[in-house]
């Protein structure tokens, strides 16, 4: 085994993924970043979008919400609200969740509230994504 | 002896009640067993995330942020609490609604001023009743969420209202209090504070040991953005967790509960049939003796 670090992605309703890994691609607050073996310690935000991750060469993908990454000691924790692989992505619901958001977006709100309404058409707009992405239907 | 038609009308009236909480029993039983493997999905975020929040903490330089904020300038006793509820929808659970709600009234006694927002109807009752002839107590009608099937979305809405209400200074203190599943039957109820965020507060299940101590971490962008994106995510998550934690902890007291019930009605009913048998037996006899002392004249 060449230069790998542990990896363990957990979200709130199941562990995703545990075990080693040699490169973790994320989104984060000011675009996508990386981790490599031997990193510094590091906290950092996730935010919805698509994360992959190099196991044996070979890319895994997976659509993700908001989270938190903590690298330590060459162990990586990725802690988000849910973690879903291409194909579990349930596109019917996503388009009907993008639309709902979309009607409320029209619907001049509260401030927080379309803070809420913007946050759930990004999930809904990114789990579209990656699903077309590898799902060619 | 008693009466045999008083007895019989015992044992039928025990025979219904019997028929109800095994019915109960049976629906609980299946309820418990979706709650429990939910509960084992979850099991391990919660475990991480307390413990990543940990050793985040040991990394932060407190006081910076505004949620660490413990509120120095205001006595302990002057604080404004909030103490998030978490009780069952329905009663006949055994102790565990009992157990949550004795938790929460310690905790009112060396408090002036205690906000309860309560989840499930048992509670919501109980603390509107109290509310309502205690003004140090202040019951949050709108807070109007279910226990039952816990979902991340309730997560959300609460995590943001008690994050907000705490950047505002509506409440010094966010506690939550739940029940725990200790083990596959035992359960606990406990308390845990959310904000001000504390180390100690997220030290559990024998975690007491030493965290090896990371002195330097690197916070990508910067330590504000991503302690102030963390916080929100973390408390949404914890209190997830606990949700799906008092579930299970109910479905499996009501289970135990209806199980007892239906243990003892049966139970009941052996001793009552036995006593039905002898008063039978014991009006037989008195008749024979009747009609054979009757021949005799």
């Amino acid at each position: 085994m060449g230069n790998v670090f542990n990896l363990e992605i957990l979200a709130t309703d199941h562990p995703f993924y545990s075990g080693e890994c040699e490169e973790l691609v994320f989104p984060t607050v000011d675009g996508l970043a990386g981790l490599l073996p031997n990193h510094e310690p590091m906290v950092t935000i996730l935010v919805a979008g698509e994360i992959k991750f190099r196991v044996n060469g070979e890319w895994k993908y997976a659509a993700v919400s908001d989270g938190y990454i903590e690298m330590v000691d060459n162990n990586v924790t990725v802690l988000a609200d849910s973690v879903e692989l291409p194909e579990e992505i349930d596109r019917k619901r996503a388009e009907a969740a993008k639309m709902r958001a979309e009607e409320r977006l029209k619907q001049k709100e509260s401030l927080q509230e379309f803070y809420h309404t913007q946050a759930a058409l990004n999930r809904a707009m990114n789990r579209l994504k990656v699903s077309s992405r590898h799902f060619k239907n | 002896m008693a009466n045999m038609r008083e007895i019989r009308n015992r044992m039928k009236s025990i025979e219904d009640i019997k028929k109800i909480t095994n019915a109960m029993y049976l629906i609980s039983s299946s309820k418990v067993k979706k709650a429990k493997k939910n509960l084992i999905q979850t099991q391990p975020y919660f475990d991480r995330s307390l413990e990543t929040m940990v050793s985040i903490l040991e990394r932060t330089a407190e006081n910076d942020f505004a949620y660490f904020d413990d509120r120095k300038n205001i006595p302990p006793e002057k604080r404004k609490k909030a103490f998030i509820v978490i009780t069952a929808d329905k009663g006949l659970c055994g102790a565990y609604n009992h157990n949550v709600i004795k938790i929460a009234e310690e905790k009112l006694e060396n408090s002036e001023d205690t906000s309860f927002l309560v989840l499930g109807q048992i509670g919501r009752m109980y603390f509107k009743r109290k509310a309502k002839n205690n003004p140090k107590i202040h019951f949050e009608e709108d807070f109007v969420y279910t226990s039952q099937d816990p979902s991340i979305y309730r997560a959300r809405a609460i995590a943001e209202l008690i994050s907000e209400k705490f950047a505002n200074g509506d409440y010094d203190e966010v506690h939550i209090i739940y029940t725990e599943m200790t083990s596959s039957v035992d359960m606990e109820s406990k308390v845990m504070q959310l904000l001000p965020l504390k180390r100690q507060s997220f030290l559990r299940r024998a975690e007491e040991e030493d965290l090896t101590t990371h002195p330097y971490a690197a916070f990508m962008p910067n330590a504000k953005t991503v302690m102030d994106g963390i916080v929100p995510i973390f408390l949404k998550g914890v209190i997830y967790s606990a949700m799906v934690e008092a579930f299970c902890a109910e479905q499996q007291a009501r289970m135990s509960a209806m199980d007892n019930a239906t243990t003892n009605a049966k139970d009941m009913l052996q001793d009552l049939s036995l006593m039905y048998n002898r008063a039978r037996q014991a009006a037989i006899t008195q008749e024979i003796t009747e009609v054979v002392s009757g021949s005799q004249i």
